[in-house]
């Protein structure tokens, strides 16, 4: 029964996809629309039937790969940590692909799109919901690599959507240097395969140490590709060129999170990362955060804003992984915490900006003013982003970073306290800076370019409603959800 | 009623009386002097009963009809009578067990602040200017006060006034209540209000200014207060700082008081009458230093001295 | 009835209160009133919980909610020194929900959708962060009281300065949380719990093993209370965002936010630091702060010429009287049980009094902006007879806070100037803070006679059309100036409440009240049964009222004739109103003196070299160069491509020659 939904949940959008992709226009929407729902709604119940324990099972088999790692090659496994991933792409994707329907539209003064237009986007964006849900599920790391790898391959028909010589450009970059990481990916399944005969979440715990060094390493270049770290972090602020509910969803909610969750995946298997290793990412998460920081002050487009305070906050579930994997349960529970949290903070932030760039037609950060008055509930959903990202009681981000910071605490020696510095000297900086863009975008007087009449339509008005109430709720789900992980 | 109580509302009363009836007097006293030494004939000793007098009768010319305006005067002197219930004359203060030496210095801040009130209630700009100026001498003076009573205080080891009474007129005269004594005699001319820190009112420039605008009755009672005001600092100086002879009679040890009042204001009036008037800035330099004075000396308390 | 349930029925009421009055925003008087009635009912429950618990001396401590993974639980405790919080909070909560009413109908231009429903989440925040014994999730509250706060001051949405004023308050306040969340960490580290019992425990073996990292703690919570308590340098933020906050909030600001800055010091100090040497120095840390701030705060507020900035400078001032107190209770506490329960029930009683003259002067602010849209003292004059409730109250507020005996900021100051000036003969630093106290006294009453003087009294303006406000915006101000002068007159009844909260949250034994402040008068300072301090107020209020009828009986003696008549300005014809001594000058020449005492430091955001952006700029040193060499490689390549066959056999001929070559040399 629970392997039965497991596996609806991955067609049933995959279906919607080709569906709406055969039916243009009106159709396609709700075939979207209905599907994500489905999908969400079945992603509940299995988290919620399946809560605390695991659920593996396997569906098939490729002999040719030999007796041991061939067999039950093919499943779904459902335990605390990808529920935590499976909750935010399902329920995230759903409300994406609400706020699509009178985003992606012909009423959109930023980006209008025709029918043909939109039935593309929704193929592409429910594709991409499911291979996303095919992250979450996957059993072994062959078919986590399957599952990655499409994601990319979506992410690049999105961003490259409007089809812009800016947009493809972007997309391109977006594939090119995600796809760089994928190819470490595929380096880390040769070895494995090589050395242990099996694609298992636990095998890489039981390699020999310069084999496994190397592997965790290749796998730190992946997670560091796809989560746009340092030295990768350059395409995810170009990627804004794609519509901003895939922004939302690709660089907040999901995509990001694909390269966090394979990092997590693998130290919590087995506790097997080597220290030096775990210190290495620890730090370049450190320096990722703050050379995110760095770019806020210079930037005018809002969403590029937004994409650096991205990069920051992968740093801070990375830093987690890296507590985890360096001793720190309640590190490692913060980090992954905090993709859940992180998740509907970014995914708030992302779609009052969608609303403001539906509204208005600009996300310039200079030419926006005193909002607030025609869009009061666009208002109301970006400060409690704002809030809820810089974890500011009681909303989301602070209960992840809390938990990072006590993490952080539970290592003997200074480096916990000289992290508890760092972290939060990142906060405060963030905090100060995104309420300056809140204010400077929202209150004040109105800007010629804010001139406008209301808050967008009823479908992305739900959604930020949805995601306000995320921005609350978000911890009280995601505690217990990270509570059985660790040793 | 019991006894203690009943001694305490007697010498209450006598020492309001000693405030209401004496500061005429005192002041007449002085007036005569000044006019000796500027080699004029002078008033009568009682004509300072007789300006009171008349200007209770006289017609009251009011430029507002605020409350304020109307009671203030009033509450100034009472204000004043207060503060002479607080303060030791002849003996311990009749409500030494209703306010120590902080209280003190609040109430006669009151005063001052009740009149500065008056003055801005009468809406003339000179009284404004008055008010302001009387603030700042206030602002100026007012630590030398509180700074040679804490001396007093740290001494005897007490903030009530009664008991420093009692520990200086036993244990004698130290360096730091003879510096302290010096800084408050300082202090007492401008309190008194006299020359060269008559600069509140000033009558060649701002005609009077808290007065300027008062006249009859309320004006009456406000040059009473400061009358009574100065003859009830006086005492303060000369019953915490120069408690001597002491002899533990009362009518002796008033009377005694009364005549160290006396010279005390004798020596007030002679620097007023020799002084030109300072200007603000310069009389709030001066108290700076004289602050420094009354801080020596709470430093040679500190050390025991 | 328990007391939870007691506490769960007023934030519920809270919360349904900001429901309903957010549904009927569109009506702003109604839901001005819908506020007050939510606030009046939740209050009642509130008031249970305190009686309740100043009879019990506190209440058991129930456990709402636990978090295993952090060790933390949220727990839920009344003692009597959140009983003594809750009552100011409910008192001014209450009296400037109603002022609200009216006041907030003037400022058209914003929906009061922002301004009920946030308020009464503020209430309920409140409620939470005194009623909660965890530090996890006190620090939940706190914060969601910040946020709350700072909404609230930022109403006015299209005002700059709101915005500016609104967000140095919540980053520097949310920068002082930050510094207690660390501080609350590290001692977690040992306690793993948030739990105020163990991180006392906690705090006290740190104390003793790493006296670095404890004190290192003690200074992170200092830092993170002074802070909202408005404590110089921190409290930089209290002029720039009283100002701009809708008067009903400024008087909240005022009289109870920065008050749990109070709280939260009297927490950490009280229960959480052990009584040892270390407390004594945190003590004289604690005392010189409050003495720099109030010398420094009340100074630059005799600068102002804005109302609300001059009585948001004050209130700098003012907390540190409070903390002056508190730094000589902290000081004693070791050595003197009785001058430490002293000082820091003065402490107490000055919080609770400036809650009362500080809400009503801001609230009389309020109302002469409310009548005038001024709050530039400098074109206001004469408004006593027009606005007489206004200017009695503000006039009775100006004296309490001015320390004007028997008034009660009078009583709160001689306690904690007496407490000083007792602990000075043994230790002569207090003698020298007591010395500024007194001083500053007199430098708060300059400032208020300005603020009478250039506001209330002098000349009106001419055919000005200013009336009294409504009755709701007067009542609240009466109320609180008659607890000025309750509080005033009979000191003791309130001192029993401030005895008994720090009785329940001392580490040490406090000595009875009785022995402490004896006599039936008023208050009689006894240090180990020898009185040595007095202040009977009713005597003197008795004594002032017979002097003052006798004073008044002889200026009515003579039955002289009154005439009104106009100012006499040297002669001269002027309008009424234009000769005026404008508030900028008062006291010139002392304020010249001073000049200078608050300098204003302007943040820039750092430049950022360009040459390291440039080498961070991976893109342009990095990937785009590999990126184009890969292309010209790859059309280096591609120029082999002729599409000619005959070139494409001349390679698979010249290719096998190769191969050929390669197999005849190597067989």
């Amino acid at each position: 029964m629970l392997t039965t939904a497991l596996v609806l949940i991955l067609i049933l959008p995959a279906m919607g996809a080709l569906l709406a992709a055969a039916l243009p226009g009106r159709p396609a929407r709700w075939v979207a629309t209905s599907s994500a729902a489905a999908a969400t709604a079945l992603a509940l119940w299995c988290v919620i039937a399946v809560y605390p324990g695991v659920h593996r099972s396997s569906l098939g088999s490729l002999p040719w790969l030999g007796e041991q790692a061939g067999r039950g090659i093919l499943g779904v496994l459902l335990d605390p940590l990808s529920s935590v991933l499976l909750l935010v792409v399902a329920v995230i994707g759903l409300l994406t692909v609400v706020y699509s329907l009178p985003y992606v539209s012909e009423t959109n003064r930023g980006h209008s799109a025709g029918p043909r237009d939109q039935s593309r986007y929704y193929f592409w964006l429910l594709f991409f919901v499911a291979s996303m849900l095919g992250v979450a599920t996957a059993p072994n790391f062959l078919q986590l690599f399957i599952c990655w790898e499409l994601t990319t391959l979506c992410s690049w028909a999105l961003i490259s959507y409007y089809r812009g010589e800016t947009s493809l450009r972007a997309g391109f970059k977006a594939l090119v240097m995600t796809h760089v990481g994928g190819v470490f990916f595929l380096l880390v399944l040769l070895i494995l395969f090589v050395e242990t005969r099996s694609f298992e979440f636990d095998a890489i715990a039981g390699l020999a140490p310069p084999r496994k060094g190397l592997v965790f390493f290749f796998l730190m270049v992946a997670a560091w590709a796809k989560a746009a770290q340092v030295p990768f972090h350059t395409w995810l602020p170009d990627a804004m060129e794609a519509p901003t509910p895939v922004s939302a969803y690709l660089h907040a909610a999901a995509m990001v999170k694909a390269g966090v969750y394979l990092m997590a995946r693998s130290v919590s298997s087995g506790w097997a990362m080597p220290q030096g290793l775990a210190i290495l990412l620890g730090a370049m998460a450190v320096v990722t955060m703050y050379l995110a920081l760095s770019y806020y002050f210079r930037q005018d487009d809002l969403k590029r804003l937004l994409a650096y305070s991205t990069i920051a906050h992968l740093g801070y579930v990375l830093l987690g992984v890296a507590l985890g994997a360096v001793g720190s349960t309640t590190g490692f529970r913060g980090g992954v915490l905090h993709i859940v949290c992180h998740g509907f903070g970014k995914a708030t932030l992302f779609l009052c900006a969608g609303a403001i760039v539906y509204v208005t037609g600009s996300r310039s950060i200079s030419a926006l003013g005193g909002l607030a008055r025609s869009m009061p509930l666009t208002a109301t959903a970006f400060f409690v982003g704002i809030l809820a990202v810089t974890g500011v009681p009681p909303f989301a981000c602070f209960w992840s970073k809390f938990m990072l910071l006590a993490g952080a605490l539970e290592l003997p020696g200074p480096i916990g306290p000289g992290l508890l510095a760092l972290l939060l000297g990142e906060t405060l900086i963030a905090f100060g800076w995104l309420l300056y863009i809140a204010q400077k975008v929202f209150l004040g007087a109105p800007s010629p370019a804010a001139r406008v009449p209301s808050d967008p339509p009823l479908a992305m008005r739900a959604t930020l409603v949805v995601l306000i109430l995320g921005c609350v709720v978000a911890p009280a789900i995601g505690i217990p959800l990270v509570e059985p992980l660790g040793r | 009623m019991s006894n203690g109580a009943l001694s305490v509302l007697g010498l209450c009363a006598v020492n309001v009386l000693l405030a209401l009836l004496l500061a005429p007097l005192y002041e007449g006293i002085l007036r005569k002097l000044r006019a000796v030494i500027h080699s004029r004939q002078g008033p009568p000793l009682t004509q300072s009963y007789l300006d009171l007098l008349k200007l209770l009768g006289k017609e009251d010319l009011r430029t507002s009809p605020g409350a304020l305006y109307a009671f203030a005067p009033a509450l100034t002197l009472a204000s004043v009578l207060v503060l002479a219930t607080l303060v030791p004359m002849g003996t311990a203060p009749p409500l030494g067990f209703a306010g120590d030496i902080i209280v003190i210095v609040y109430v006669a801040a009151v005063s001052a602040v009740l009149a500065i009130l008056t003055a801005f209630a009468s809406q003339s700009p000179y009284a404004f200017v008055g008010g302001s100026r009387e603030m700042m001498l206030l602002l100026a003076v007012e630590p030398v006060v509180v700074v040679t009573l804490i001396v007093g205080a740290v001494n005897a080891g007490t903030l009530a006034t009664g008991d420093i009474v009692t520990w200086h007129t036993a244990n004698g005269p130290t360096i730091s209540m003879v510096v302290a004594s010096v800084a408050l005699f300082l202090a007492l001319q401008a309190q008194a209000g006299k020359l060269p820190f008559d600069i509140p009112e000033a009558d060649q420039e701002i005609m009077g200014g808290p007065l300027v605008e008062l006249s009859g009755a309320r004006l009456a009672l406000l040059r009473w207060a400061l009358w009574a005001k100065q003859l009830v600092f006086a005492f303060l100086l000369v019953e915490i700082f120069v408690p001597w002879p002491s002899t533990g009679t009362y009518y002796i040890d008033l009377t005694l008081a009364l005549a160290k009042v006396l010279l005390v204001l004798i020596l007030v009036a002679v620097v007023d009458a020799v002084n030109p008037r300072l200007r603000v800035e310069q009389a709030m330099r001066y108290y700076a230093r004289v602050a420094f004075v009354s801080l020596s000396a709470l430093a040679f308390a500190v050390i025991g001295m | 009835m328990s007391h939870v349930f007691l506490l769960g029925s007023s934030v519920a009421l809270f919360l349904l209160g900001a429901l309903t009055s957010f549904a009927l925003a569109r009506n702003p008087r109604l839901c001005g009133w819908i506020a007050v009635v939510f606030v009046t009912v939740a209050a009642v429950p509130l008031c249970g919980v305190v009686g309740e618990t100043f009879r019990t001396g506190g209440q058991p401590e129930v456990i709402l909610l636990h978090l295993s993974s952090l060790g933390a639980s949220w727990a839920i405790a009344v003692d009597p020194l959140s009983a003594f919080f809750l009552v100011i909070a409910v008192v001014v909560g209450v009296l400037s929900t109603v002022f609200s009413v009216d006041y907030m109908i003037r400022l058209e231009k914003d929906s009061v959708a922002k301004f009920y429903p946030v308020l009464l989440v503020f209430f309920s925040s409140i409620v939470g962060v005194l009623v909660t014994s965890d530090f996890l999730f006190f620090l939940v509250f706190w914060e969601l009281m910040t946020l709350t706060s700072f909404l609230l001051v930022t109403f006015e949405r299209e005002s700059s300065t709101s915005q500016r004023a609104g967000r140095k308050y919540f980053i520097v306040t949310h920068a002082a949380t930050l510094c207690m969340v660390a501080g609350a960490l590290i001692v977690w580290q040992i306690s793993g719990s948030f739990h105020f019992a163990a991180m006392r425990d906690a705090l006290g073996t740190l104390l003793d093993t790493q006296p670095v990292s404890g004190h290192l703690v003690i200074f992170l919570f200092v830092l993170g209370f002074a802070t909202k308590a408005g404590v110089l340098p921190m409290g930089d933020w209290l002029p720039d965002a009283h100002p701009v906050a809708p008067s009903g909030m400024s008087a909240l600001l005022s009289g109870v936010l920065v008050k749990l800055g109070i709280y939260g010091l009297l927490r950490v100090f009280c229960s959480f630091v052990p009584v040892s040497a270390s407390l004594q120095a945190w003590g004289v840390v604690v005392a010189l702060a409050g003495v720099g701030s109030l010398f420094i705060g009340t100074l630059a507020a005799l600068m102002q010429t804005d109302s609300k900035r001059l009585m948001a400078f004050h209130t700098i001032g003012q907390i540190g009287y409070v903390c002056l107190g508190l730094g000589v209770g902290l000081y004693c506490l070791a050595d003197n049980p009785a001058l430490a329960a002293l000082g820091l029930m003065g402490a107490l009683f000055h919080v609770a009094n400036h809650a009362c003259f500080k809400a009503c002067l801001f609230l009389g602010a309020g109302s002469v902006l409310y009548r005038t849209g001024e709050r530039d003292m400098n074109k206001l004059g004469g408004l006593g007879t027009s606005m007489p409730l206004t200017a009695a109250s503000s006039t009775i507020a100006s004296m309490s806070i001015a320390g004007v005996p028997p008034f009660n900021g009078f009583a709160s100051k001689w306690l904690i100037l007496a407490t000083c000036l007792l602990v000075g003969m043994s230790a002569p630093l207090f003698l020298a803070l007591a010395i500024v106290g007194l001083f500053i006294s007199l430098v708060t009453l300059a400032s208020f006679l300005k603020v009478l003087g250039a506001v209330f009294l002098g000349q009106a303006d001419e055919n000005s059309d200013v009336r009294e406000v409504p009755w709701t915006m007067a009542l609240p101000q009466v109320v609180l100036a008659a607890l000025c002068i309750l509080l005033g007159v009979f000191p003791q009844v309130f001192l029993w409440f401030a005895h008994a909260a720090l009785a329940g949250v001392s580490q040490v034994g406090l000595p009875p009240i009785d022995l402490l402040l004896g006599g039936s008068w008023g208050l009689t300072l006894a240090v180990s049964g020898i009185q040595v301090g007095f202040w009977a107020p009713s005597a003197i209020v008795v004594a002032l009222f017979l002097s003052g009828s006798l004073a008044y009986g002889i200026q009515r003696a003579a039955g002289a004739r009154v005439r009104h008549v106009p100012v006499w300005t040297g002669g001269e014809e002027h309008a009424a109103g234009t000769v005026r001594y404008p508030a900028s000058s008062f006291y010139l020449p002392f304020k010249e003196a001073f000049r200078g005492i608050y300098p204003t430091v302007r943040l820039r955001v750092p430049a950022f070299p360009a040459s390291l952006r440039k080498a961070l700029d991976l893109d342009r040193w990095l990937y785009m160069p590999l990126a184009r060499t890969v292309e010209q490689a790859a059309r280096g390549l591609g120029r082999t491509h002729l599409g000619i066959p005959q070139v494409y056999l001349l390679w698979i001929v010249v290719g096998a020659m190769v191969v050929m070559g390669i197999l005849l040399l190597t067989v």
